[in-house]
């Protein structure tokens, strides 16, 4: 298998977006061991970066198999809607739109863990109900042929002096998420709408080198490693490395004015059939042994804020002055206001202009 | 008698205070709860009202039309709960929910009219909630009207504060209630430390001192002290009554009888007619003579015996030099015994004792009469050529003896004889019938030897001579000298 | 001999008046204190029978008096209080002995008896006791009339015993009055004093007994013959 091919499987695994054309898909773990309790796992999240984690848990709880529904995130969020209003068989639910989690949580629809006492940082967990596990930070990430090493930027101004000096040169060449298809999109755009007034600038300055919106991460991914795009803002750090890891030309540039932190988050429903088993898995992600098996398989970025070789960027300790955590509070209410993501939408469609599909082209 | 099995005053006093501080204690607990309770509340409603104002500030129009963008700011506001569970909703003047939770408005009723915001409790989805309004007047929208923010929080955190404010009162309340109650058990054994004063002071006077207690007390025992003193006084005052009685009785007793027997005396002199009817009569004078005389003695000894029995019950002790005792004593019976009728003539009299003094602890007076009436009988019906009164210091206690050539007497005898009226006929006979009240000088020697915590005992010594000894304690070491 | 009997017990008084009398003595009575005191001011009586409880001048302060004007002769005091104390304090104020009623005759004339011979001639110079004789004015002994050579302190020593027979004088008590302060007698001093004394008293009725541990008592002896037997 060559490597872009690979790659190509991989971030096509890897993929988060809210494609609505993505279909539910359905992955079975038997247990090692003879079973006990098969537990229902709902996710969006590419099965392929949980796998190793999955087997790892099970080679400490032979008894568990676990069956992988693979969603959308919004096919998870209408879906978990309507099993919180009843008995939905569900055990776990796992998405990177944590506040669509915060929400369902809000509502009353997930169980306490008594797993408060984690090593994780106060930020990635709710009511002892709601546990982020993974560390993402978003990053711009370079096509390392397509742009010149003294081109390359490491804060959101430079990138708008970047391209109001030579606008031409990146015009269609930059990609980001279109927020009103991406849940990762919107929830990024959200917050940095709230970090500052740089936003709005950058905004306008990819409006006007004519950015190209996609819905997925792993289209812009795609794009970049083909050359096609030169420039993409705002991806998943994780998913970025991961990319480099496959062989993909890229640059990956923590940016150093600030640094949005996304942790993926999980919850395990009230009603749950096999409730004990599910917190042990949470517990099993939470832990030292889950967190170390996460950072060497699929989600590069730790808690620690440790440098990574393949991305350019500072470290972010927990005090770093950097460090923006999404946090998962009901903070992320807000992000959820339907008037307010009307507002932020109608906002970003009039400083982007018309969106442009990458995958389009 | 004393009811000494009741509760001591102490823990009464203390159990008292335990008690009233318990109820006290229970009462500010709850007092604290509530107002813990109120705290918390007081300081998470402000926030949500803030919230709640937030939202209502960010309701516009564009286009007439009215939107709704809730800040971050009002959530990160609520976040400072940071479990609780929020639920909002933005209502138009037509009461259509422009954001938020649509079932909100019609499950909670708090009215904001008025104030412009307002707080109060609530359920929401079958949890338990604190619900803030607040209201705004939009005047450019299509139909101008009020606007309703109603926000609702669950009450994790305010819980969380109440119980901590209310388990820190606690917990100093307890401090509090222990150093009161320990400061309380301190004043108890200060108040009562005047109670323990009298008790030591009673404890160590002699008990024949009957004075008034002269200590400082606190008014509040005063009448304690009163009452005891009152006592001691009636006491002593009773004492001094008797003692006045039976010597007023001894004066009247003794001089009839005196006048008495010096009548017979004399008419037993001039009887002096010869013929059967005045032998007749001389024969009865004699019987009424002696019977006179054995009730005069009798009486004296009786007499002797009250007035020793008594003053040793009242009279303090103070050290006596047993040497200079017996000296004394022998010298008295040397005087007397040159005219005496009952003393044997050339009697050999000697003092045996130490250079250095005796000490014990009495009445010199009363011993002087034991050991007088020891001699006495010695005198009387025992001594034939030598009268000895030797004294020795037994370490602890003096022991003096008066030591006798005569017959003693019989070991059988010998416990008998000091019990009064019992002295008997058991020591040799001298003069008709004279032995009869002889025991009440041994009873009045052992009556005052018993009371000075002593003993007196009959001993035949190796050379065959008799000894009646007296053993006392001896006068404590000179160092506690009060 | 002269007896004054000082009782207000007019029953008492009778019998111990013609008590005395039917063996011999010229009784005076004197029924209460005031008189007695008037009469012992003037007169020299033998023996004093005195009653403690007397109206007009209370017994002990009578007694006190007495002594302090210098009355010497012996007192035999007669009480009916009897309290202990009462004694001790009688002794100690001056009498010579004492009697507590109701008394036994026979012996109150027994102690009677024997203070009468100790009774000194206090009108004269002569101190008489029992067969001995002091002339204080000659210095000079008679034992039944016999005289008897003795040197100084000798008389000294036999003046001392016999000025209060039946009194126990201490060995210390002799050697201070025997011996002035500048002198430095002899530890035995007043042994050998005594055992000459009582040598040259040879085989007078008088004897001068030695009490062991006490000290020297001159005792007048057995009754002359001669005397009236006492009932």
């Amino acid at each position: 298998m060559s490597a872009s091919a690979r790659l190509a499987l991989l971030v096509l695994a890897l993929l988060l977006g809210t494609g609505a054309a993505r279909a539910i898909e359905t992955h079975r773990f038997p247990a090692p061991g003879s079973a006990a309790v098969t537990l229902s796992l709902h996710a969006a999240t590419d099965i392929a970066a949980m796998r190793p984690l999955i087997e790892d848990f099970q080679a400490t709880r032979p008894d568990v198999a676990i069956v992988y529904t693979e969603y959308v995130t919004a096919e998870l969020f209408e879906r978990m809607r309507v099993a919180c209003e009843g008995a939905g068989g569900v055990d776990l639910v796992l998405s990177s739109s944590v506040d669509q989690l915060l929400k369902l949580v809000n509502d009353g629809c997930a169980e306490k863990l008594g797993l408060a006492t984690t090593g994780l940082p106060r930020w990635t967990r709710w009511r002892d109900e709601l546990f982020g596990f993974t560390f993402e930070p978003a990053v711009i990430v370079y096509n390392r042929d397509a742009v010149r090493p003294e081109d390359v930027r490491r804060t959101r101004a430079e990138l708008i002096d970047l391209l109001r000096a030579d606008p031409e040169r990146y015009a269609g060449r930059i990609g980001t998420y279109d927020v009103t298809s991406s849940g990762i999109g919107y929830l990024f755009s959200a917050y940095d709408a709230r970090a500052g007034a740089v936003f709005g600038r950058v905004m306008e300055a990819l409006g006007r080198a004519r950015v190209v919106l996609s819905c997925c991460t792993t289209d812009i991914l795609d794009a970049l490693a083909a050359g096609r795009l030169a420039i993409g803002y705002n991806l998943l750090g994780s998913y970025a490395v991961a990319a480099v890891r496959a062989g993909a030309p890229l640059r990956v540039v923590i940016p150093r004015d600030y640094t949005l932190v996304l942790s993926r988050a999980i919850f395990v429903p009230k009603r749950a059939p096999h409730a004990e088993a599910a917190r042990a898995f949470v517990a099993y992600l939470l832990s030292a042994r889950g967190q170390a098996r996460a950072r060497e398989t699929s989600f590069a970025f730790g808690f620690d804020g440790n440098t990574v070789p393949e991305a350019d960027g500072p470290a972010l300790p927990p005090a770093s002055a950097i460090l923006r955590p999404i946090e998962i509070s009901p903070e992320l209410l807000a992000i959820q206001d339907r008037a307010k993501r009307a507002r932020l939408l109608g906002d970003w469609r009039s400083a982007v202009g018309a969106p442009v599909d990458a995958g389009a082209r | 008698m004393i009811a000494s099995g009741g509760l001591s005053l102490y823990r009464r006093v203390t159990g008292l205070v335990a008690a009233v501080m318990a109820v006290t204690g229970i009462g500010l607990g709850v007092v604290a709860a509530s107002y813990a309770r109120g705290a918390a509340d007081d300081a998470y409603d402000r926030l949500m009202v803030a919230a709640a104002l937030q939202i209502a500030e960010s309701v516009y129009t564009q286009d007439g039309r009215l939107l709704a963008d809730p800040p971050f700011s009002a959530f990160e506001t609520l976040a400072l709960a940071p479990d609780d569970r929020v639920f909002y909703a933005v209502a138009g003047p037509d009461g259509a929910v422009l954001t938020g939770y649509d079932d909100l408005p019609g499950a909670v009723r708090v009215d904001p009219a008025g104030a412009g915001s307002a707080v109060g409790n609530g359920t929401f989805r079958g949890v338990p909630v604190r619900v803030a309004a607040a209201r705004r007047y939009i005047p450019d929208a299509a139909t101008p009207g009020w606007v309703r923010v109603a926000l609702a929080q669950t009450n994790e955190a305010r819980g969380a504060l109440a119980r901590d404010l209310t388990v820190k009162a606690l917990a100093l309340l307890a401090v509090m209630m222990l150093l009161g109650f320990l400061a309380a058990l301190v004043a108890v054994r200060l108040a009562l430390a005047p109670l323990a004063r009298v008790e030591r002071t009673m404890c160590e006077r002699d008990p024949k001192d009957l004075a008034p207690l002269a200590i400082e007390t606190p008014r509040e025992i005063g009448a304690l002290v009163g009452a005891i003193n009152g006592f001691t006084t009636r006491l002593s005052r009773h004492q001094a009554v008797l003692q006045r009685f039976v010597a007023e009785a001894s004066h009247q007793i003794r001089t009839p009888l005196a006048a008495l027997s010096s009548q017979v005396e004399m008419l037993a002199w001039s009887e002096t007619g010869t013929g059967p009817e005045a032998e007749e009569r001389r024969a009865r004078l004699t019987r009424i003579r002696a019977r006179t005389r054995e009730l005069a003695r009798l009486t004296n000894q009786l007499l002797d015996h009250a007035m020793v029995s008594h003053r040793i019950e009242s009279v303090p002790f103070s050290p006596v030099d047993l040497s200079e005792l017996g000296r004394q004593v022998l010298r008295d019976a040397a005087s007397s015994a040159v005219g005496s009728l009952s003393a044997p003539p050339d009697l050999d009299l000697a003092f045996e004792g130490p250079e250095a003094p005796v000490m014990v602890l009495g009445d010199a007076i009363s011993l002087r009469e034991a050991l007088g009436n020891l001699v006495g009988n010695a005198l009387k019906h025992g001594a034939r050529a030598r009268l000895e009164i030797a004294v020795r210091d037994l370490g602890g206690v003096g022991e003096i003896a008066v030591i006798d050539d005569g017959p003693g007497i019989p070991p059988e005898d010998r416990e008998r004889v000091t019990r009064p009226f019992e002295g008997g006929p058991g020591r040799g006979e001298r003069g008709e019938g004279a032995q009869k009240g002889a025991g009440l000088g041994l009873s009045i020697a052992s009556d005052v030897v018993a009371a000075h915590g002593g003993r007196l005992a009959f001993v035949t010594l190796a050379d065959g001579r008799f000894a009646v000894t007296l053993t006392i304690p001896a006068a404590a070491a000179p160092a506690r000298a009060a | 001999m002269r007896i004054l009997v000082v009782e207000d017990t007019t029953e008492v008084a009778e019998s111990i008046v013609e008590g005395f009398r039917r063996i011999g003595h010229n009784v005076d009575w004197a029924q209460d204190g005031l008189t007695a005191e008037e009469i012992l001011a003037t007169q020299i009586y033998d023996l004093v029978v005195l009653d403690l409880n007397l109206p007009g001048r209370d017994g002990p302060a009578l007694l006190k008096d007495y002594r302090g004007r210098g009355g010497t002769s012996p007192v035999l005091v007669l009480t009916a209080r009897g309290a202990v104390d009462d004694r001790v304090r009688v002794l100690d104020l001056g009498a010579d002995d004492y009697l507590v009623k109701p008394f036994d005759f026979r012996e109150l004339e027994a102690r009677a008896r024997a203070l009468l011979r100790r009774s000194a001639g206090e009108a004269t110079n002569a101190l008489v006791c029992g067969d001995v004789a002091i002339d204080r004015q000659a210095r000079s002994v008679s034992v039944a009339g016999h005289p008897v050579e003795m040197t100084r302190r000798e008389l000294m020593l036999l003046e001392i015993l016999a000025a209060r027979p039946g009194r126990v004088f201490s060995k210390d008590e002799l050697l201070d009055r025997l011996f002035g302060l500048d002198e430095s007698p002899s530890f035995n001093a007043v042994e050998q004093y005594v055992a000459r004394v009582r040598r040259k008293l040879g085989a007078s009725e008088v004897q001068i007994r030695t009490l062991r541990g006490l000290g020297y008592q001159l005792n007048p002896g057995q009754p002359n013959p001669g005397q009236p037997k006492p009932l």
